[in-house]
C-alpha cells in the first residue's frame, strides 16, 4: 500500500510542476535579457500593469558570454541589453531585427550629440540606453596637485596605490588618447607608442583591476583608479573624498544599446519596452536609480540637481567633444590583444 | 622534544584549518550588517540589506528556481545514481565497463565544454530552454558523484549480509528494502547532499543551458557584479546559513529524542 501512496504522491508533484509551467498564457510575456539591477523594478511594474503582460528579467555577466549563447541557437530572448561594440558584431552577423521607428514615438527625445558619436547614429537596429564615461578618480585629501590628465598615472609619489582597467581597448585607449591619437586606431606606429605608455604606466600600477577598484578607493586602499563614471558615482555615495575627472586629452564613451534579436516572438511588446524606457520622465527616474546616464535630452531637466551640476555626468562642450566610443575593430582587434598580452606578460 | 610540545602541533592545524574555513563566513555574515555599499569600510550595523532584500523580487525568483532545480535533480540523481552504483558494482561484464567510463566522464570533462555541448544538443532537438533544460543538465553530472559515492559504501558492503538474509526467509526485495538500503544509506544521503550543494552552486552549464525566465541564484549573483548590490548577497547567505544550522540541529534534537524514546 505504501507503494502505491508514493507513486500517488509522486505524479500529483509532477503535474504540479506541469501546472506551474503551464499557466498564466493569458498574458503576453515579455523575456528580456540583461545585467542585473539595470532597469528600476518600480518601472517594469508600471509598465506590466501599463500594457497587461509579464516581463521576465534574466541576466547575463559579459558580453561575450551573452553571445556566445545567442550564436550557439539559444531563442526566447525578446529584448537585449549589449554594449555598442558587441551590438555592431551581432547586427554585422545578421542576429538583429531592424527597428520599426513608427512604433518608437519617443526616439524623438534622444540626445543628438551622443547619437553623432554613437556607432548606429540613426538607430536603424539599436537603441543607446545608459552611457558612462571611462576617467580617472583620486581621493582629493590625499593626492596633492591633481591634472585632469592622463599623465596623473605617471605620478611616482603615488606608486603601488594606483589601479588601470583590466581592459585592453581601455587601458590602451588611455594611452592612445594620452599620445593624442584616437582610441580606434590601427596605425602600428601609433599602437607601439601607446604599448610604450602603458609599461611605464605599468611601474607604478598596484594592478590591473575591474571590479576591486570600487572598494579599493572607497577605503582608501588605492589613492588613484582608472575607472567608469557610472561606478565612480555610486561609490561617491560612501566616500565624499573621491573625485572624478575626465582628462582633457580625451576619453572613452561606452554604452549598452536595447536591441530586439532575430528570433525574438514579441517583438511589438519589446518595442513598446524601448520606447517606454525612453519617456523622459521614467528615463530621468531610472538615471537616477541606477546612477548611469540615459542619452535622452529631454530627461536631463527632469534629473536631480547634484547629477546635473556633476561634471563627471554633463561635462562641458569642449571636453565632451573629445569622448570617443570603441569600436568593434575585427581583423584589427588581433594587434590589441599582441600589445596587451606584451603589457601584461611583459616585465 | 617532549611529548606535550608535539601534541600541540595537531591542535593548532586544526585550529589554523579551521579558521581558514570559517572566517570568511564570518566576514560574511558581519558585513551583511554593515550600512555601506562596497562594504570594506564599516560605516555602522544596520539591517538596511535585509529591509532592501525583502523587496527584490528577482532575487527570490532566483533562489526559488535554484532551490527547485537542485531540490528535483537532486532525487532524481539520488535514484539513478544508486542503481548505477549497484549495477556497476554486481556486474562486471564489459558493458559495465562501458557503462563506468560513461559515468565517470562527467567527472573529468570541464564545464565549460559540458555546457556547451548540452547547449548544441538542447538547439539540436529543438528544445526551448529554460528549467526543464537545467534539470536534465543537473542530472546528467549530479549522478555520477552519486554514483561514485554510493559505490564507494559498496566497497566495503559485505555481501555475505544479503545472503544470509536470503537464508533467512527474505525475497528480493524485503532484501533490499530492509538489508541493504539501511546499510548503503549513509552512502546515498552523502551522494544526495553533494549532488544537492553541486546543483545549487554551478555556474557555468547552468549558463549555457538556462532559458528565458530560468535565471538560477548563481546566474544573478555573478552579474549582480556590474551594477548590482553585493551586500543583498551577503544577507541572503547569512539567511540561508541560519536556515542550514537550524536545520541541522533540529534534526539532530529529533534524532537524540527518538533515540532517548526508542
Amino acid at each position: 500500500m505504501k507503494k502505491t501512496r508514493w507513486m500517488h504522491g509522486l505524479v500529483c508533484g509532477l503535474l504540479a510542476l506541469a501546472a506551474v509551467g503551464c499557466g498564466r498564457k493569458e498574458k503576453a510575456v515579455l523575456h528580456v535579457y540583461t545585467w542585473a539591477d539595470y532597469v528600476k523594478p518600480e518601472l517594469v511594474q508600471r509598465f506590466e500593469q501599463e500594457n497587461n503582460c509579464q516581463v521576465v528579467i534574466d541576466t547575463f555577466d559579459s558580453n561575450e558570454a551573452m553571445y556566445a549563447k545567442i550564436k550557439a541557437g539559444a531563442t526566447g530572448y525578446d529584448l537585449l541589453f549589449p554594449s555598442s561594440y558587441m551590438v555592431k558584431l551581432m547586427n554585422d552577423q545578421g542576429m538583429l531585427q531592424p527597428l520599426d521607428h513608427a512604433q518608437l514615438p519617443n526616439l524623438s527625445h534622444l540626445d543628438p550629440d551622443y547619437l553623432k558619436v554613437a556607432l548606429d547614429p540613426k538607430m536603424e537596429h539599436s537603441v543607446p540606453y545608459m552611457l558612462t564615461y571611462t576617467g580617472i578618480a583620486y581621493l582629493e585629501s590625499r593626492v596633492p596637485n591633481p591634472e585632469a590628465s592622463w599623465a596623473m598615472f605617471d605620478r611616482e609619489d603615488l606608486k603601488g596605490r594606483v589601479t588601470m582597467l583590466d581592459d585592453m581597448r581601455e587601458t590602451i585607449g588611455a594611452a592612445l588618447k594620452f599620445l593624442g591619437y584616437s582610441l580606434n586606431t590601427s596605425d602600428d606606429k601609433q599602437l607601439e607608442e601607446a604599448k610604450e605608455v602603458v609599461l611605464r604606466w605599468r611601474k607604478n600600477l598596484a594592478k590591473f583591476e575591474n571590479e576591486q577598484y570600487k572598494s579599493g578607493i572607497a577605503s582608501s586602499e588605492f589613492l588613484l583608479v582608472h575607472g567608469y563614471s557610472g561606478d565612480i558615482l555610486q561609490v561617491q555615495e560612501e566616500n565624499e573624498d573621491i573625485v572624478f575627472v575626465l582628462p582633457k586629452e580625451g576619453f572613452s564613451i561606452s554604452c549598452d544599446d536595447m536591441v530586439i534579436p532575430k528570433e525574438a516572438k514579441q517583438a511589438a511588446l519589446a518595442h513598446a519596452f524601448i520606447n517606454f524606457l525612453h519617456d523622459p520622465a521614467v528615463a530621468a527616474e531610472n538615471s537616477e536609480f541606477i546612477y548611469y546616464l540615459c542619452p535622452n535630452k529631454d530627461c536631463y531637466e527632469l534629473l536631480p540637481e547634484e547629477m546635473r551640476e556633476d561634471p563627471a555626468v554633463f561635462p562641458p562642450a569642449e571636453i565632451r567633444a573629445k569622448g570617443e566610443v570603441i569600436a568593434d575593430l575585427g581583423e584589427v582587434q588581433a594587434k590589441y590583444v599582441k600589445i596587451w598580452d606584451q603589457i601584461k606578460g611583459g616585465e | 622534544m617532549s611529548a606535550s610540545r608535539r601534541s600541540l602541533f595537531p591542535v593548532a592545524m586544526t585550529a589554523l584549518v579551521l579558521l581558514f574555513l570559517y572566517i570568511p563566513i564570518l566576514v560574511l555574515i558581519l558585513y551583511s550588517f554593515n550600512d555601506g555599499r562596497f562594504s570594506v569600510r564599516w560605516d555602522h550595523a544596520s539591517l538596511k540589506w535585509y529591509r532592501r532584500l525583502l523587496h527584490e523580487r528577482a532575487i527570490w525568483h532566483a533562489l526559488r528556481n535554484s532551490l527547485l532545480i537542485a531540490v528535483t535533480a537532486t532525487l532524481t540523481s539520488t535514484v539513478l545514481g544508486t542503481t548505477a552504483a549497484l549495477a556497476l558494482h554486481r556486474y562486471r561484464s564489459r558493458l559495465q565497463k562501458v557503462h563506468y567510463g560513461l559515468v565517470y566522464a562527467p567527472l573529468v570533462v570541464p564545464d565549460i565544454l559540458a555546457g556547451m555541448s548540452l547547449l548544441l544538443l538542447f538547439v539540436a532537438c529543438g528544445v526551448q530552454l529554460g528549467m526543464s533544460t537545467i534539470y536534465l543538465a543537473h542530472v546528467s553530472f549530479c549522478v555520477s558523484y552519486v554514483t561514485m559515492v554510493v559505490l564507494a559504501r559498496l566497497q566495503d558492503f559485505d555481501v555475505s549480509v544479503i545472503e544470509a538474509a536470503n537464508d533467512l526467509g527474505a525475497n528480493t526485495w524485503q532484501a533490499t528494502r530492509y538489508v541493504l538500503l539501511p546499510l548503503l544509506l549513509p552512502g546515498i544521503v552523502a551522494g544526495g547532499l553533494l549532488a544537492f550543494t553541486l546543483s545549487l552552486d554551478d555556474f557555468v552549464i547552468t549558463f549555457f543551458v538556462s532559458g528565458p525566465g530560468s535565471t538560477t541564484l548563481p546566474l544573478y549573483i555573478y552579474s549582480m557584479i556590474r551594477h548590482g548590490n553585493p551586500p543583498l548577497i551577503n544577507a541572503l547567505s547569512t539567511l540561508l546559513i541560519a536556515v542550514t544550522f537550524l536545520a541541522v540541529w533540529g534534526s539532530q534534537r529529533l534524532l537524540a529524542k527518538q533515540r532517548k524514546d526508542g
